[in-house]
């Protein structure tokens, strides 16, 4: 047992520091910019605490909880974009008056619940881990709670994903009773011989799974949600949440049906066309650019499933780059939203955005980069991601899913291109408020030299990804 | 064989009955009696399969909590101009016939399910789990809790706190011009802050204000 409260330092380390924020924000009145500043230190030193476990994939706690590169690769992940997320959000949550010490602990605990999902080898475990994640989302979400369309976006995430989560227990519970174990390794022996209550199981689990990733037949919520939240919980929401869903994604097919390949193949690459037409057609007509994110997230999803869908190995990794760096783009578009402000108020109508380019050179050619690399524009990161993912759908021979993909990829840039046309060519508006931010700052510069100078370097993150093996 | 057949539809078919009453009747009251006997059915089956732990915890916390929420909705419902209906009878109402009903098929089940336990053993034989026969499910549960299900009875606990300050944050307000209790004041005050001897000569009396 020693051994195993070894391995586990990070999260005991996370869940430790959470309760110390706690009491120290209840005894301390207006601690928020103490504890937000805690927090932002409390990431790095977690990441440094999950590099320094060197240990060759084992699982611990009878098999249930799996500690190897994969995790740790999820794991870092959502710890350096949570990290981004809360150093550009810092001022945006000040600004609109809800310095609640409470906000960076919740999310800390929303990571802690990512890091179970992503840890897990058992049902149990992950449905805790789901169900601690999507707690702390719930109340991100309706945290603006003066606002209307704050708890309207919470209590809608919080109806519709309780109803997810119910056909999700549900199908767990038919797994459990059909394979006679809740451990991931137990359930793809026992799978093998199909019968009709196994692919039952499935089915919910992908359902489940598919909402909490708002792949597009479970997509409804996804734009009211990210419109009425406040955007630096839209932030939050659109980009750490997606990287343990399709870890998540990638552990239920690659391991526990990895034996019925056949059965769940259709259903993904169904779930992936449907999302990435969806996302690229009705983003189209979208004046908000928080509901175009919106939008653009759920393609993005889309193409992130094609590459499981594959159901091969290069297939699980391109789909890895992919998540990688669809963060990436997302902090630096995010980033930017949190510069638009004029006269004291956030803006997030599009048309606001015209001429910018007149009066913030600098901050429009990063946008320029970012959307160029959402659109998936050649020398952009944008481009490799989809690249890999489609190199890898055309080799397992899904050649109509990636002639679907390579289309609504055209689509999808006409409306990321608008943006850029709204910005470069319309008549000039009042500038925006000038503040010195840095954190913004530093997440857009960061992101820009990580989308632009991708091209060069690919071998680093290729190399980092080529060792990850989940089986 | 045919007795665990026969004592297992009998369970089950009430709890679906009552399952379909819960959704269809429109008086809420209704439904609630249908709630609880749903769930004493479920738990009776719970039993019948050896699982008494579940069974019980089922019936304490569920038909426990689902009392309390009976409650609320009485009072949350407006029914205080019914309140003396309730007990005569004297306007129509189906509370008592219903809640009666109800109440005679809890009464069955509880003989059914303790008269069937003579027939224990033939449970036994046909159930799927292996339960240990000298073994009770409160031992079974305490030997893995704190042990193969550590992990998950903590993050189960992390659970309950974030439950806890979620619901801090969505609705706690401050309110201004409250006099709140300070223990702190209260049980540090000194026996000299609050009581003043005083000589008083006669005739003059004493001027509080000093």
């Amino acid at each position: 047992m020693i051994n195993a409260i070894y391995f586990l330092i990070p999260e005991i380390f996370l869940s430790l520091s959470v309760f110390v924020f706690i009491i120290f924000g209840v005894f301390k009145k207006n601690s928020f910019d103490l504890i937000y500043k805690a927090t932002i230190i409390i990431i790095p030193v977690v990441i440094f605490l999950i590099l320094n476990n060197n240990f060759e994939n084992i699982k611990i706690f009878n098999n249930s909880f799996a500690l190897d590169e994969f995790s740790s690769f999820m794991k870092i992940l959502i710890l350096v974009s949570s990290f981004f997320v809360l150093i550009m959000s810092k001022k945006y949550i000040q600004d609109i008056k809800n310095n609640k010490f409470e906000y960076p602990v919740i999310m800390l605990i929303a990571i802690l619940g990512m890091f179970f999902m992503v840890s897990s080898n058992d049902l149990i475990l992950f449905y805790l881990g789901l169900e601690l994640q999507s707690l702390s989302l719930y109340i991100l979400a309706s945290i603006d709670r003066d606002n209307l369309r704050s708890s309207e976006a919470g209590i809608k995430y919080f109806v519709l994903s309780a109803l997810s989560s119910g056909l999700l227990l549900y199908g767990c519970s038919l797994l459990y009773g059909f394979t006679g174990s809740t451990n991931f390794q137990v359930i793809s022996n026992n799978v093998g011989d199909i019968n009709i209550g196994t692919i039952f199981a499935m089915i919910f689990i992908l359902v489940g799974l598919a909402f909490k990733v708002s792949a597009v037949p479970f997509h409804m919520w996804t734009p009211d949600v990210y419109e009425g939240s406040p955007t630096s919980v839209t932030s939050f929401f659109a980009i750490v949440p997606k990287i343990a869903g399709i870890a998540v994604f990638i552990r239920f097919m690659y391991s526990p049906f990895q034996n019925i390949l056949d059965q769940w193949q259709y259903i993904l690459v169904f779930i992936s066309i449907a999302s990435m037409i969806l996302g690229a057609v009705a983003a189209i007509n979208q004046k908000n650019i928080k509901r175009l994110i919106a939008y653009s997230s759920i393609s993005h999803m889309g193409y992130a499933i094609a590459g499981i869908s594959t159901g091969t190995e290069s297939g699980f990794k391109s789909t890895i780059i992919y998540i990688l760096i669809y963060s990436a783009m997302n902090i630096g578009f995010f980033a930017f939203v949190f510069l638009m402000k004029r006269s004291g108020k956030y803006i997030e109508d599009i048309n606001e955005l015209s001429g910018i380019s007149k009066n913030h050179p600098l901050a429009a050619l990063s946008l320029l980069i970012v959307l160029f690399s959402l659109a998936g524009i050649p020398p952009l990161a944008g481009f490799f991601a989809k690249f890999y993912i489609f190199m890898s759908v055309i080799e397992s021979g899904m050649y109509a899913l990636a002639i679907i993909g390579l289309v609504t990829t055209v689509v999808s840039a006409f409306y990321y291109i608008r943006i850029v046309k709204v910005m470069y060519f319309d008549s000039p508006k009042k500038p925006f408020e000038n503040f010195k931010n840095y954190g913004v700052y530093g997440s857009l510069i960061f992101s820009c030299i990580f989308l632009s100078s991708f091209f060069m370097y690919p071998s680093i993150f290729n190399g980092i990804i080529s060792k990850i093996n989940i089986f | 064989m045919i007795a665990h057949a026969l004592f297992f539809y009998f369970f089950s078919i009430i709890a679906i009955l009552s399952a379909i009453m819960v959704i269809v009747s429109r008086n809420t009251v209704h439904a609630v009696f249908f709630l609880i006997l749903d769930f004493i059915s479920i738990a009776s089956l719970f039993i019948l399969i050896g699982a008494e732990f579940l069974g019980m915890m089922m019936i304490i916390v569920y038909v426990g909590a689902v009392a309390v929420l009976f409650l609320f909705v009485v009072m949350l419902l407006n029914v205080s101009e019914q309140k003396l209906s309730w007990f005569r009878g004297a306007r129509k109402t189906k509370h008592i016939p219903i809640g009666l009903a109800v109440g005679a098929v809890i009464l069955l089940e509880l003989i059914v399910v303790v008269g069937g336990w003579k027939y224990r053993d033939t449970f036994s034989e046909t159930k799927f789990l292996n339960f240990e026969k000298d073994f009770t499910n409160t031992h079974a549960i305490g030997n893995v809790m704190y042990t193969e299900y550590i992990h998950l009875f903590q993050i189960s606990g992390l659970i309950l706190l974030l439950s806890m300050i979620g619901a801090i944050v969505l609705t706690y307000r401050k309110r201004e011009g409250v006099k709140r209790q300070n223990y702190f004041t209260q049980v540090s005050r000194e026996r000299e802050d609050s009581i003043k001897l005083v000589e008083v000569e006669s005739g003059k009396g004493i001027n509080l204000d000093d």
